[in-house]
Order: C-alpha cells, then structure tokens, then sequence
C-alpha cells in the first residue's frame, strides 16, 4: 500500500520534472508552483486556451501594475 | 504540491493569480474575478484535441525558431511523458505550454503570437464543409497575408491597458496615447483582412473585405474616434459602441447582452428602451440582433430534434447539416470574439482603423445573415416534417436563383439525401428494407403471406418520394427490390444478389450522394434501370425456365377456355351419361377417372406432365334440380411463383368463362345430337307421309337453331378469344417485368369476360342467350320424343305388316276384320297426335325466335361493335328484322347512320 502510494508520487513527480523541462524549452515563463497549478487545472477539464488567456492577461496586469507603480515612486 | 489532489478550479486559480502577480489574495480580487469569468465564459475549444498534432506543432515551432536539438529533447521528454500514464488530459497541457511559449530571439511577442495562432488554427478548419473548398486563391493570399500579419506583430509592445474588465481600476489612458508603435498601421490591415478570409462565404473578396483590407499599409486615416474611452459609458449615460458591439456578439450566440435584451412578448430583441443612445446606432444595433433571433430558432430546432429518436435517419442528417452550419457561425463568431479581445489588449493602438464597429459588423455579418436567414425558413418548412417528405422540402428550397444560396441547400440536400441513397441502394441491390422510422417511400407490410407477396406487401408511400425522384423511378425502385424478394422468398431463388446485376457499389458517402443529386437524369436514371432491366429479367427467365409460366399461360388456352377440341370433345363424349343424372349422384372421383382416360385417349397426352398433374375436376355448389351440367367444371390448379399471375381471382375468372363456353359448346354438341337423329330418321320415317309436315318443321328450326349456335361460336372462338389470345401473347413477349405481365393478363382476362357477356353491363344478353340455350335443350326434348313415338308407330306398323305377310306365307288370310280395325284404330290415334305435335313445335318455335329477336335487339344497342357486328350475322337474310318492328328501326337506324357517315 504504502510502496504503491510511493510509487505513485514518484511517477507525478517525474511527470512533473519533464512538464518542467518542456515548458523551459518552450520558453513559457512558469515556474515549478504555476506549472503544477496550471497542470491540475487542464486535469480538471479546463480550456487550455482560456488558461492562457488568464495567465497572459495577469502577466499583463501585474507588469502594468509594476510600471504605474515605478512611475509614482 | 506534487500531488495532483483535487482542488476546485477556483481555489487554484485563485493560487495562480496570486502567484503570477506576487500580491496577497485581496489584491488581486478583479484579476481573480476576470479569471473566473474567462474561464466560465469558454463555450468550446477551437483546436482539436489531438496530443499528436499538438507535439507536431511544437516541434514545427521549435524548428522554425531554429533550435533542431531543442526539437529532438522535446520529443524525447514527449516519449517520457507518454510513458508515464499520470495525466489525463496531456494534450491540454501541452498545448498550454505550446501557447505560453515565446521565441527566445523576440522577447515580447505574445500578443502577436496569440493573435497568429488563432489565424492558423481558424482557417484549417474553415473549410470542413465542401462548399469552401473552391477557393483556392484566397487562401493562397491568406496565407500571404498571414505571414505578414506576423512579422507585422513583432515590434507591437506587450504592455496594454487592463483592458475592460477593470471598471474601476487606474486607466493609464496618458501612457497608452503615447505609445503608438510604428508597425500599429501595419498590424492593422492585416488583422482586418485576416477577419475578412475567415468570413466564410466571401466568395469574392471585394464584396466583403473592410475597406481597409483594401488599402495595405497606407496611413491611417484620422477619424473622430481615434482615442476611445475604454469603458461602457460616459459620463451623461450615453453607451459607447464597443460595449454594443461586446453585447452584439453575445447576442448572436443568442445569449442576452447588458443593453439589448430578449424580448419574450414581442419575440425579437430589444435593445433597453431606459439606455440613453443615439437613433442610428440603436437602429444598426437592432438590425444585427436579428440574427441572434434566426440563430436561436435554428439552435431550437436542432436541439429539439437531434435528442429525438423517432425523428428518423433524414431528420438525424438534417440536425446535423444545421449543426455544421452553425458550428460555421460560431467559427466566426469565435473570430470576431478574439479580434475584439486582440483590441482590448492593445488598447486604443488599434481603434483607429479596422476595430469592430456596428457599421462594419453590418457589412460582415451581410452573408452569414442571409444563410441564417435561408436556415430559419428551412427550419421553418421542414416543421413536423421527416423522411423523404423533408427531403422534398429541402429540395423545394434548392430552386433559387441565387447561386449561393443553391449552393448552401445542394450541400444541406446532399446531407439529408444521403440516408435515403443508402435505403435506396440497399433496397435495389440486396433487397432490404432497414427503415426503421418510415422513412422511405418504400413501405412494407409484415402481415402479408409470401403468396401475396408481389401484390400486396410492398407499396409506395407517395409522402415520402422525395420530389427529386420522379414517380417513374420510385416506381422501378419499388419493382428492382421486390423482384429481388419475390426471388427470394417465393421462388426460392438462392442467387447472390451481385450475380442478377454487375457490382455496383452503393453510395458510402455523402460526396457521393452530392455526385448523384447533380446527375440525376444521368447516372441516377442509368443506375436505377439497369438494375431495373438486369432484375426484372432475371426474374423473368426464372419464372419462365424452372416455373414454366408461358407454358402454363398456353394450357389455361388449351383446357380452361377450350382450346384443345379433341380433348374437350371425347371428354363431352364421356361425360354425357354422367352428367345427364341429377348433380347431387355425381362423384368426384368417378369424374376425375374420366378425365384421366380422356387425357390419355387424346393428343392432351403428349402435354407436359407438369402441366397434366395440376389438370383436374371441379363440382360447383349444387342446387336443387341441377343435373351435372350444371355444376361440372374443369380445374386448374396453381401455387407457388406461378400463383402470382393466376391469383385466385384470375381463377375465378377463369372458371367463369369455362362455364360459359362449356355451356356453349353444350349446345354445340346438343344440335349436332340433333341433326344426327334427323339424319339418320329421315330415310326410316319417309314411309309415314303424315309426318312430313311435322319434320319440315323440325329441321327448320334445327338448322335456324345451328346457325344461331354456329356464329355464336364463331363469334367467341375468333373475335373473342383468339384476338385476346394473340393480344395477350405479343404483350407477354415484349414484357420487361412481371408486373407489365400481370396486367397483360388481368387484361386479357377482363376483355374476355366483358366480351363473353359476362360482366355485368351484359347482364340481359346473357340472360336472353342462357333462354336462348334452354330453348334448344327443350326442342332436343320435343324431338326425342317425337321421334320416340313416330319410331314406336313405325314398328308397330312393320310388325304388322310382317305379321301379314307371314300368315299370307302360311296360306291364310292377311288380316282379320276385327285385327284391321284395331290397326285403323292405332293410326287414328297416331295421326290424332300429329296435330299435339305440331301445335307444340310451333309454340316453340314462336318462343325462340321471339327470344332470339329480343336478343338482337339487345346486341344492336350495345356499346361493342363486334356484338353489332355479331347482330348483322346472325341476321344475315334480315329473317328476324322482317318480323320484329323494333329491330327494323334499331337496324334502319344504324345502317342510316352508317350511310350518312358515307
């Protein structure tokens, strides 16, 4: 049971280094944390390309944020 | 954190928000918010889901970027991660990655890239109706312009407003104005143009393509909407035309926008009467919500429809046209919905030229307006409509003269036909019926016996031909399959259905059903009658080698309508004792010994056994006083294959008319009886001159009763049967299928009865002939006895004589006195019964002729000219016409109008 269950964690943990690497190939900017939030998002039936848009525009929104932030300091 | 537990979405976009933009949870409540709404709002995918072509595509991208090595450790990770079955959905994932990815070599491109694979995703799949595919050009310059659009795209800046989402959020309006890049006028009428190729149905591209697809790279125009406020409304309440045009798009999808509204009572949509806008954009909007109304009678009736199962094959294939239709729609939709967000995000860079306006969304939406709008009507025709009925609707629509709107119905009448093809193709070739829904116009009736087969199971059912096929075919259609079954089930014929017609391969798709639909006086035409000619034929040859029809239609000449004489004449021979006794003494198989030995005594002998075995006799329900003549008649006996063309009713028929000419040649048969006895009488009874008065008139009658009989055969043999006859055998040889067969016969067999007097327009005819028979049976009668009594004196007399000769032999007297007396006494008697004789001879000759003139009467006001013809016959000295006034006028008449007509 508990070699099972080790097993199982060992599998996700790979899946997750080659997610890593491919999404460093790729050049997609997420690190270890949102890669996996987004990979149980898109396991959970979630329209990738709705993803992308989210995460596109946050990126957006927190850099803009940054700017107007700069430019009032 | 490595396990995939099963958080809700909203918890973990919540974390990824968080974790994108650095900020606690309270701070980024609207981007949480926009999220959600994103997501939530995603009505369907717009790429495949296929992990494959996802991983192609990344690849493709890696070595386009150049990085060949980065591409082959890809694929290697690719293998790994297939190997490892943790993820469910991989395709989603990667194609996650795959959008998020950036070219190293262009730092901030993420807009454009966004933008570009939207294009490239939309227009693969644009053309999956066959309608699209003929534009070969424009999609060659699409792709031109594709390309561009992406090189166009690189020097835009990814930084852009919030967008419209953050209401109340900080608009760094100021920033933005100053931002105008320099590739923005490029970028612009690329993006225009890129919308007007994903419109489906520009067919040409000056008709629909913004005018600024027609300007490449020129300046932008100034306009007065060069800076646009990005929010819904300003300050005195006015509502901007961006927030129009958001609600327009959601209204197509035919769901309520913010301002305009379904209006349940009036059935339209509305735009809010309480929001403050100017009359031509409230008038444009209103125009455009149109189609969110013919969109939603659309969706309705497919929604309705394809759940329902009872709706049939057609009606499955018509939902489903509908659905590619609209699947079309929202293509388009989704298009503009991205084009509206590529604006958001780039803020007012790009409203200066080719941004969504009421006005241009007027013009682009024109076309799909108009197929919606032939949809709608569709829908609307077709209501309570299925089957090959909805076919023939659809096909109605098809008769327009707008090339395009031909075009959409051919395609939608290929997709509803194409069930029907099948049915057809299964039906002409295997002879099946998989008709679940009653869809074809070929119904079958599972109560019916196999010997009602080709009579009664199969009929047409005249709603369901669709009015693409003429009645002509539907009825060969109808004929090839039940040929194919009568095969089958009746003759027990095990020949594969290939063998009867070449292979033909039925119509597997629906292209193939759009080839057909376009031919149909051709290949369609030349499909169905060469399996009509191959099938019937084969049936034919069938029936006539291993069933013997042509030699069963001789015999029905031969034995039922007397055609074989010697046969029928020994067999009358034979019968006579028999049938002369009351018909309740008869036996059936005393008569069935009978006509075996008259069989075999007579050329019927050399006849096919086949044919001999079903030969046989039959006894008519007995009435009292009936003697055999009455109630004897031959049989013949069908089954099987052959069953089909003599049904029961045909028999019948059949033994209506043997009756008749049994009757008839009764009498025939009667007066030849007759005129033996006078013959032969005539030298014996020369001796009693007393007599010779009473004979005259005997043979007078005899010989006015065989003319009668004479030409009434002459009348039935030759222009009744035999002209049938050979009308029916010349059919027979030209026939190409059993049922022109069938017909010949059944005519045949009507021309027969209504000619022999039989039908009931004729009643009195032949009630006036069977008087006219009964007549000759009593002079038979009258003169038998007559001949009886006179034969009975004659010997009297000669026994006398000889008695007298003998004694003058002897030597005695010849007579004695008191002998002499009682001799005189005799012959006074005799003579004393001449005049009975006489008298009663006279009344029946009276009688006759009196029938026989009545008779005439009749015939020369029958409608049939041969029983006209017949009259002048049996007429041929004007005997009869001297004697009865009527005639005279009646034939005066005829032949004055015959004179007149000369």
């Amino acid at each position: 049971m508990a070699s099972a269950a080790n097993a199982n964690l060992n599998a996700v943990r790979e899946t997750m280094d080659v997610l890593l690497e491919i999404s460093r190939l790729l050049n997609t900017g997420l690190d270890m944390e949102s890669l996996s939030i987004c990979v149980r998002l898109c396991e959970q039936g979630i329209n990738p390309e709705a993803l992308s848009a989210v995460i596109k525009e946050l990126r957006k929104a927190s850099e803009s944020l940054k700017v107007s932030e700069n430019c009032t300091t | 954190m490595a396990t995939l537990d099963q958080k809700s979405p909203n918890v973990l976009l919540q974390s990824l928000c968080c974790r994108i933009t650095g900020k606690s949870e309270a701070e980024v409540a609207h981007q949480f918010q926009y999220a959600v709404r994103v997501i939530g709002n995603n009505y369907a995918p717009t790429f495949e889901r296929d992990e494959f072509l996802v991983s192609e595509k990344i690849k493709k991208e890696l070595v386009k970027q150049r990085r060949e090595a980065d591409a082959a450790l890809f694929s290697e990770l690719h293998r790994k991660l297939q190997t490892q079955g943790v993820l469910k959905h991989r395709w989603a994932v990667l194609y996650l990655l795959l959008i998020l990815s950036e070219d190293p070599r262009k730092p901030s491109s993420r807009v454009g890239n966004y933008g570009g694979l939207f294009a490239q995703a939309l227009p693969r799949d644009a053309h999956s109706t066959p309608f699209y595919c003929t534009r070969p050009q424009s999609l060659s310059l699409g792709h031109g312009e594709r390309t561009a659009a992406l090189v166009g795209s690189v020097g835009t800046s990814g930084i852009s407003s919030l967008g419209v989402y953050t209401l109340n959020g900080p608009t760094p309006q100021s920033l933005l104005g100053g931002q105008v890049p320099p590739s923005a006028a490029g970028a612009a009428p690329t993006l225009g143009s890129r919308l007007a190729w994903a419109l489906p149905i520009s067919s040409s591209p000056s008709a629909l393509a913004p005018p600024s697809a027609r300007l490449p790279l020129g300046p932008p125009v100034p306009t007065a909407r060069v800076i646009r406020p990005r929010q819904d409304a300003d300050l005195t309440g006015e509502v901007h035309e961006a927030a129009l045009v958001r609600d327009i798009l959601y209204v197509f999808q035919g769901i309520d926008g913010k301002f305009i509204k379904m209006n349940v009572q009036e059935n339209c949509y509305k735009i809010d009467s309480k929001v403050v806008l100017c009359k031509s954009l409230r008038d444009t909007s209103s125009r455009l919500a149109e189609l969110g109304w013919l969109h939603n009678k659309v969706r309705k009736y497919t929604d309705a429809r394809s759940l329902d199962r009872a709706f049939g094959l057609v009606g499955q294939s018509f939902c489903a046209a509908l659905h590619q239709e609209l699947k079309e729609y929202y293509r388009l939709l989704s298009v503009l919905h991205s084009q509206l967000q590529v604006e958001d995000e780039h803020g007012v860079t790009m409203c200066t030229e080719s941004s969504l306006t009421l006005r241009r969304l007027l013009v682009w939406m024109y076309d799909p307006k108009v197929r919606l709008k032939t949809l709608a009507a569709l829908v609307d025709f077709c209501q309570g409509r299925k089957g090959g009925e909805l076919a023939s609707a659809v096909h109605a629509y098809g008769k327009t003269g707008d090339p395009q709107m031909r075009a959409l119905v051919q395609h939608i009448l290929c997709l509803v036909s194409h069930p029907i093809l099948n049915f057809l193709y299964r039906w002409i070739y295997d002879g099946e019926l998989e008709d679940t829904y009653h869809e074809f116009f070929v119904a079958s009736d599972p109560n019916v016996k196999t010997d009602r087969l080709w009579h009664d199971k199969y009929s047409l059912r005249k709603s369901m031909i669709p009015s693409f096929i003429t009645m002509d075919q539907a009825r060969k259609v109808l004929l090839i399959g039940k040929s194919i079954n009568f095969l089958h089930q009746v003759c027990h014929d095990r020949t594969p259905p290939g063998k009867i017609t070449p292979a033909s391969k039925p119509a597997d798709t629906p292209k193939d059903a759009a080839e057909l639909l376009s031919d149909l006086e051709g290949a369609f035409q030349e499909k169905i009658d060469a399996a009509y000619f191959d099938t019937s034929k084969y049936l034919l040859d069938v029936l006539n080698r291993n069933y013997l029809l042509l030699e069963h239609l001789q015999a029905m000449r031969r034995y039922l309508l007397l055609g074989q004489g010697d046969f029928i004449r020994h067999l009358m021979d034979l019968l006579k004792p028999e049938l002369a006794r009351p018909a309740t003494t008869l036996y059936q198989h005393n008569l069935t010994g009978i006509l075996e030995t008259a069989i075999r005594a007579t050329n019927a002998q050399y006849d096919n056994a086949e044919i001999l075995k079903r030969l046989d006799v039959r006894l008519l329900e007995v009435s009292p006083g009936d003697t055999g003549w009455d109630v004897f008649s031959l049989d013949y006996h069908v089954d099987g294959p052959i069953a089909t063309v003599f049904t029961r009713e045909c028999m019948g028929h059949y033994l209506r008319v043997f009756n008749f000419l049994w009757r008839a040649k009764r009498m025939e048969y009667t007066l030849t009886d007759i005129w033996k006895g006078q013959m032969c009488n005539a030298k014996l009874l020369k001796t009693m001159p007393e007599l010779s008065g009473v004979l005259h008139q005997c043979h007078i009658l005899a010989s006015e009763m065989v003319h009668f009989i004479h030409q009434m055969q002459y009348y039935i043999t030759f222009e009744v049967l035999e002209c049938s006859r050979d009308e029916l055998w010349n059919k027979v040889q030209q026939a190409q299928d059993l049922d022109h067969i069938i017909a010949a016969h059944e005519v045949f067999l009507d021309t027969i009865i209504s000619r022999c007097l039989l039908d009931n327009n004729s009643r009195s005819l032949l009630n006036q002939l069977r008087a006219i028979f009964d007549q000759i049976i009593e002079f038979q009668n009258a003169q038998d006895s007559l001949y009886r009594s006179a034969l009975e004196e004659l010997a009297l007399r000669l026994q006398y004589e000889e008695k007298k000769r003998q004694r003058e032999e002897e030597g005695e007297w010849g007579v004695t006195a008191e002998q002499e007396a009682e001799e005189k006494r005799r012959v006074q008697e005799f003579q004393g019964t001449i005049p009975k004789m006489r008298s009663q001879l006279q009344i029946l000759t009276h009688f006759y002729q009196s029938i026989v003139q009545q008779f005439l009467v009749l015939l020369t006001t029958s409608p049939d000219e041969s029983l006209r013809f017949l009259s002048f016959r049996l007429d041929f000295n004007e005997h009869y016409r001297a004697r009865e006034p009527r005639l005279r006028a009646s034939i005066g008449a005829t032949r004055g109008r015959r004179l007149s007509y000369i």
